[in-house]
């Protein structure tokens, strides 16, 4: 999709059900929703914006998942007052979301040998991505790092569908030391990035795509206002010249080369090249 | 059966179906949130300000969540009003509710300059005046902050159009009943109350302000009192109507500001919670009206003006 026309994908308030909630680790919570026209619409790299039950803060913008048949799933880390409250849900209680939203990855090219790069919470953002990489034929490597083993969750869902896995963790108790990012610099040159996770993480993979001469799909994190493309606050620099940029008078009759462009609307994926962060 | 009691309320010569407008900069044109809303269940999109020349916006990050709402500092981003005029509007037109367009400026001039021009559209029914923007480095709100340049701003307006005027007003400022008088005073048909509050978060693992532009504007649940005073308040000092903003989220919120002096309300921050909270509260409104066997939303409005029936404070008296 990225890149391309953008797809009107109907998204719509849906009222799903709970119907399995699994705690991967401390204060990893994956919930499995009953969400039938979410998950057949959802694409790899879209959001929902989760409605909080008790009303009392802004909706939250996460990643959809698994998307199979009539379930789709969210997989978050409980940072906040707004991922607390979600955490709470048991199966059987109603969750409302908006969704699918926003530009995911566009994993359409002939790309046969891709690496994905995921951070942390990252990982929820790339699973639908490798599944569809996968079915495409494409030899997939997952590097995926996390600040310590327990925090690596569900990296053996991705070994099982066929990729070749790269783990690193902040303090070595599984993988390699470091950072994801130091492994994907000495591994063997990928045709294409797909990568989520922390603006850090992202801006060095954009740095190493580079270095490689490959170009890179990136899905960003910010706060979100609406999340709906209504309010122009969780934005990053784009060139005006990206297929992405939104409206706005080019360099020389009175606009600029560089336009903000909204994470929730204009993305959350863009190419790395065209950023400029 | 009673009749279904009457929401549609008029602000000069904009007649609206439902008194609920959305707020400037928080809907976007409307047809980001069409997917999710019913938008003929609303009485008007208030569009994002507009200036004269393109403004790239704030650095980020421009939001912070707070407790009981959000700050932010976008800085008025918008392509400018040729760009605007040339591609934008006319996506605007055919909307199932009704359109007022946001003026925001550096300049009286300016103001307008862009007033005339996007009053001059039939897809804008009535203009709001943004003289109130907390996050252009003072520039924008310096209008609203001053009874004089408020009044100079006004009169420029409204001498380029006849369309319905509305000024939305900031609260941060030392008597903005003053500001309010010389409004409407100066040709305002109608007035917005309150624009945000501002504020600031500070980031204690970096030890540097949260937000890219330093400061914002406080909006949401957190402000409600201060809004629901001001409109109290200036509703005691003016007789044109006045749009009650600043952290609706419920029928009750929705309540305060009618019953405040407000004969609108304008609903933003709420719709980042549930985008079905304006129609959900037209709905709770109906209801209302009808259990109270009340004919018109304009009945109400006012109704919570007392006098204070006995003096607590003494001659004398420090407290």
């Amino acid at each position: 999709m990225m890149g391309m026309a953008m797809l009107d994908l109907h998204p719509r308030v849906a009222t799903t059900t709970i119907l399995e909630r699994h705690e991967l680790a401390d204060g990893v919570v994956l919930l499995t929703l009953h969400a039938p026209e979410l998950a057949d619409a959802t694409q790899p790299g879209q959001y929902l914006m989760a409605i909080p039950p008790s009303g009392e803060a802004a909706a939250t913008a996460l990643a959809v998942y698994e998307a199979e048949g009539k379930r789709a799933s969210i997989l978050f880390f409980v940072t906040g007052k707004r991922t607390r409250e979600l955490a709470t849900l048991a199966c059987g209680d109603r969750l409302d979301v908006v969704g699918p939203l926003g530009n995911g990855f566009d994993c359409s090219g002939d790309a046969r040998d891709v690496a994905i790069v995921a951070g942390g919470v990252g990982i929820a953002s790339v699973w639908l991505c490798a599944r569809e990489l996968l079915r495409r034929g494409a030899h997939v490597r997952l590097f995926y790092g996390a600040r310590t083993a327990e925090l690596l969750v569900d990296a053996q869902r991705f070994a099982d569908a066929g990729c070749e896995l790269v783990l690193a963790t902040d303090d070595g108790t599984r993988g390699e030391r470091g950072f994801v990012t130091d492994a994907l610099v000495r591994s063997r040159k990928p045709e294409l990035i797909y990568a989520c996770g922390p603006s850090p993480m992202l801006r060095r993979i954009g740095e190493i795509a580079n270095g490689f001469g490959v170009r890179a799909q990136l899905s960003l994190e910010e706060t979100f206002g609406c999340g709906v493309g209504g309010c122009w606050g969780c934005v990053v620099p784009l060139t005006n010249a990206s297929a992405q940029a939104p409206s706005f008078p080019p360099a020389g009759r009175g606009g600029s080369d560089v336009v903000y462009a909204r994470i929730c609307k204009e993305g959350p994926v863009f190419w790395a090249h065209e950023l400029r962060w | 059966m009673n009749p279904q009691p009457a929401l549609a309320i008029r602000l000069g010569k904009l007649e609206l179906a439902y008194p609920t407008l959305m707020g400037s900069g928080c809907y976007g044109s409307g047809e980001e949130f069409a997917p999710f809303a019913d938008l003929s269940k609303i009485g008007a999109i208030v569009l994002k300000s507009v200036t004269r020349l393109p403004r790239l916006g704030n650095p980020t990050p421009r939001l912070v969540h707070t407790p009981a709402g959000m700050l932010n500092a976008i800085g008025l981003q918008n392509p400018g009003i040729e760009w605007y005029l040339e591609r934008e509007l006319h996506k605007y037109a055919g909307r199932p509710c009704k359109i007022v367009g946001s003026v925001a400026g550096f300049e009286i001039d300016d103001y307008a300059y862009v007033c005339e021009r996007l009053a001059a559209r039939d897809e804008i029914e009535a203009i709001e005046l943004n003289v109130s923007c907390p996050n252009v480095a003072r520039e924008g709100e310096t209008f609203g902050c001053d009874p004089d340049l408020t009044a100079r701003v006004v009169e420029a307006a409204r001498a380029t159009t006849n369309k319905t005027l509305i000024v939305k007003l900031s609260p941060n400022v030392t008597d903005i009943v003053a500001i309010a008088r010389q409004a409407e005073n100066s040709g305002a048909d109608a007035l917005a109350v309150i624009n945000t509050v501002r504020g600031m978060a500070i980031d204690v693992e970096t030890w540097r302000p949260r937000l890219g532009n330093i400061t914002g504007g406080l909006s949401g649940p957190a402000i409600r009192p201060i809004a629901v005073l001001a409109v109290y308040e200036i509703a005691q000092a003016v007789s044109i109507p006045i749009v009650g903003q600043g952290g609706i989220e419920t029928l009750a919120d929705a309540l305060e500001f009618f019953l405040a002096g407000a004969t609108a309300i304008s609903i933003g921050t709420a719709n980042f919670t549930d985008p079905r909270i304006p129609e959900r509260l037209v709905a709770e409104l109906q209801a209302y009206l009808t259990r109270r066997n009340i004919g018109s939303i304009q009945e109400i409005v006012g109704r919570a003006h007392v006098e204070i029936a006995t003096a607590h404070q003494y001659e004398g008296d420090e407290g």
